[in-house]
């Protein structure tokens, strides 16, 4: 009979205890598609330095396995690092940032006047929102960003979100009502379907 | 969204909530095929620190050859503490069998300890 798949809490401790590669790797298989799906929100669509972010988060959270004391979710706590690192990454490099994101809007804006993006001949829905999705969610503030991307897309209730952002409910709260506010402007043209 | 206790930003905001819905259902139901990303993070992490196997056996034979080396050294001194030592436990004066015995006890409890100092972190 083949051997039930090792939980998260057991897959750490044997990283902690052995310093097993193997085990990590099970850990990073697992997650890698969750923290990179995020950050490429986080990003607004740059899957290049999503991919290094992402990196960047196993990185980080195999060296600081030792302080993740398992009251939170594993994901939870990694989303959490993630965040930190597109956050200090976005802090870094805030100028070029914002003349990548105004280039890549002109070009995609194509003269059509905010109508939903056609992905192709024949677009489907899903994709078209996509699109549109993250070239609105590039016009939120890092922190706006990061609310609507926990609490919508990684189903992260406000206190989990808060405990990610490392920032009051509140401040989530206020996070999510101010990108509505922007959303509803930059994505208005998928008001009346 | 889990939590759903948030104010509304305004009377016509139910097509941006149901947006962000399919949105993110759609954000949770894809799958990112990992495409090498796995090995290209492990091979970054930093090398396992992978002790010779010749340290535990060195490391013994320097606190043997330390140990030894003090008592060559000082050897009345090493008397004169063993035998203060006994006789401060024992509450007697005592013979150079005795410390010798005392001797060995210790030198075998200080190789338990660097068995114990020495094993596998």
């Amino acid at each position: 009979m083949p051997e039930p798949p090792l939980t998260d809490a057991q897959l750490i401790a044997r990283v902690l205890v052995h310093d097993d590669r193997h085990a990590f790797s099970e850990l990073v298989r697992r997650y890698q598609s969750a923290i990179r799906a995020t950050l490429r929100r986080l990003t607004a669509g740059n899957h290049a330095l999503a991919d290094d972010l992402a990196q960047e988060t196993f990185m980080l959270a195999y060296r600081n396995l030792k302080s993740f004391r398992q009251e939170a979710r594993f994901s939870t706590w990694l989303y959490r690092i993630a965040t930190n690192a597109f956050l200090a990454d976005a802090r870094k490099r805030k100028e070029e940032l914002l003349g990548d994101r105004d280039a890549d809007v002109a070009d995609a804006d194509g003269g059509d006047d905010g109508q939903p993006e056609s992905a192709g001949p024949d677009p489907t829905r899903a994709s078209a929102l996509r699109m549109d999705m993250d070239r609105a969610l590039a016009v939120l503030s890092e922190g706006e960003r990061a609310a609507i991307v926990h609490c919508y897309h990684n189903d992260l209730t406000h206190e989990e979100a808060a405990q990610v952002l490392n920032c009051p409910v509140g401040t989530v709260k206020t996070h999510i009502l101010r990108a509505k506010v922007k959303l509803r402007s930059q994505l208005a043209a998928w008001a009346t379907d | 969204m889990s939590d759903r206790s948030l104010p509304r930003t305004g009377a016509g905001d139910d097509w941006l909530e149901a947006l962000l819905d399919a949105d993110g259902a759609e954000h949770r139901a894809s799958y990112l095929d990992d495409d090498g990303f796995t090995a290209r993070t492990m091979s970054s992490l930093p090398a396992p620190v992978t002790l010779p196997a010749w340290r535990r056996p060195a490391l013994a034979a320097l606190w043997a050859a330390a140990g030894v080396g003090i008592a060559l050294a000082l050897p009345g001194a090493v008397t004169d503490v063993a035998r203060e030592v006994m006789r401060v436990m024992l509450g007697q004066p005592v013979s150079l069998t005795g410390i010798a015995a005392a001797l060995v006890a210790l030198g075998a409890m200080s190789w338990v300890g660097a068995a114990v100092a020495l094993r596998d972190d």
